[in-house]
């Protein structure tokens, strides 16, 4: 399982609510990743991210680490239910390969040693042996190399085999993108507050005004952004 | 739980009550009752596991599993959802209809034995998959790979229908009003006759979808070159 959240804030009038905003989209998904509980917070262009990861389900990490009290104009979060790699806070998503740029990550890799193996000889160097952070080493090396978001996106779709929902943020971008199956679920919602994204429906119901929001499911395979 | 008198109707509020809870009142209220359950706010396993007629509304978007495993060989609930569903509506269904008003999400009517599941917008990916003599019609479009594997029953595509329709289908039928972008593995086209249009036509009075030309839909079935081991593939294997 796992559950993936975000938020891109349009009106600067919500980003004083970006954590009490996030708080329930993420508990919402709890059930999807009881191990452990992840979030990036974009506080302002300019500075750096805010990265909380930890061990433990929604409500108790949010609860530790006071989320609902940050401020910011986008933030992605992760719920966890480990399948290949070990629950500690490092295997935590987002996993933040260059500053800005942070990924989570629903599904599984089946070919991810063969992709890790092939930027370890780049000179790529990896914290942990989750298959999601190669995914997002591997998005880092292609922005790195010149890509844009996009192109590194569609390099993704080409190199890596398996299931995946995937949701990618940089300081100016919000992308997601699904498995050419749509093993896994996404869901959008859009207004002209924000745009919002998560695994399941639930997760969105309580945002203000998604009673009028554009909601949809992201076609399998296809690529989504959205820039500030 | 002791039985309920009939109350029409009877308004069950799912941000007060847990979806446990819900579908045990549901359980316990008398044939013919009339249950509004609203707030739903895409909970998932609403109205889960009910056998008996009841007359169902939910009120708003729900999630995952609608009306599951309801009704039996004899009937059961009718359910109405006003708005959309997530994944599953409908699956392993036995008697009943369930009518989306919205959209429904992947694998509509999954495993359905009986009943029908109506959707009035589009349907994801693999509606209908391995359908087991349930119904399910769709207004507008259904995703790729519908009808895979389907063993019976009928599945209607009011709309278009996407990639690989039909995969590795057995006896289940499959009528589509729009196009077919492709047809999978040993699913063909095949001849509409008489039989045929009178289904189309008692699905499309049942449903309401009057944009379906009954005469005008494309059928397919399976090829069924599937379905047997043939001497002259022995060295395949």
């Amino acid at each position: 399982m796992c559950g993936i959240v975000g938020i891109l804030i349009k009106d600067p009038d919500l980003e004083a609510e970006l954590g009490a905003l996030l708080v329930p989209m993420l508990e919402a998904l709890a059930e999807r990743g009881p191990d452990s509980t992840g979030l990036a917070i974009y506080r302002q262009e300019g500075q750096p991210v805010e990265i909380v990861k930890d061990v433990g389900s929604a409500p108790d990490v949010c609860r530790r680490y006071d989320i609902a009290s940050r401020t910011g104009y986008q933030g992605i979060g992760h719920t966890r239910m480990a399948t290949e790699s070990a629950v500690t806070a490092r295997h935590c998503h987002p996993f933040s390969p260059a500053p800005e740029l942070c990924v989570v990550h629903n599904g599984s890799f089946s070919n991810h040693a063969t992709v890790r193996r092939r930027l370890e000889a780049d000179g790529v160097v990896f914290d942990t042996d989750n298959d999601s952070e190669v995914a997002a080493r591997f998005i880092g090396f292609r922005l790195a190399a010149g890509d844009d978001l996009e192109e590194a996106m569609r390099w993704v779709q080409k190199e890596f085999d398996g299931f995946f929902t995937l949701l990618v943020t940089t300081a100016t971008q919000f992308a997601v993108v699904r498995d050419p199956f749509a093993c896994k679920p996404a869901t959008v919602a859009e207004t002209d507050r924000y745009v919002a994204v998560a695994s399941e429906y639930r997760a969105l119901a309580g945002l203000p005004g998604v009673d009028g929001a554009a909601v949809f499911e992201p076609a399998p395979g296809e690529l989504y952004t959205w820039s500030r | 739980m002791e039985s309920l008198t009939a109350v029409h109707p009877v308004t069950l509020d799912c941000e007060a009550l847990s979806v446990r809870e819900i579908n045990r009142v549901l359980r316990a209220l008398p044939d013919g009752s009339e249950v509004r359950l609203v707030a739903p706010r895409g909970r998932h396993n609403l109205a889960v596991g009910i056998e008996h007629p009841l007359s169902i509304t939910i009120d708003g978007n729900a999630g995952y599993f609608i009306g599951g495993l309801g009704g039996s060989r004899t009937g059961g609930p009718s359910i109405t959802v006003d708005g959309f569903v997530g994944w599953s509506v409908g699956e392993n269904l036995m008697g009943g209809t369930i009518r989306i008003r919205g959209s429904a999400s992947q694998s509509a009517g999954a495993s359905a034995c009986g009943g029908t599941i109506v959707v009035e917008g589009d349907a994801s990916l693999r509606a209908g998959i391995s359908l087991k003599g349930g119904t399910v019609a769709v207004a507008g479009d259904a995703g790729a790979m519908s009808g895979f594997m389907a063993q019976a029953g009928t599945i209607l595509i009011g709309g278009n229908a996407g990639a690989g329709l039909g995969d590795s289908l057995y006896e289940a039928v499959i009528y589509v009003a729009g196009r077919i972008d492709s047809l999978g593995a040993d699913a063909r086209v095949e001849e509409l006759t008489e039989d045929d249009v009178d289904a189309v036509k008692s699905l499309v009075a049942q449903t309401g979808f009057d944009h379906i030309a009954p005469g005008d839909v494309t059928r397919v079935g399976s090829a069924r070159q599937l379905y047997h081991f043939r001497s002259e593939h022995h060295g395949a294997y």
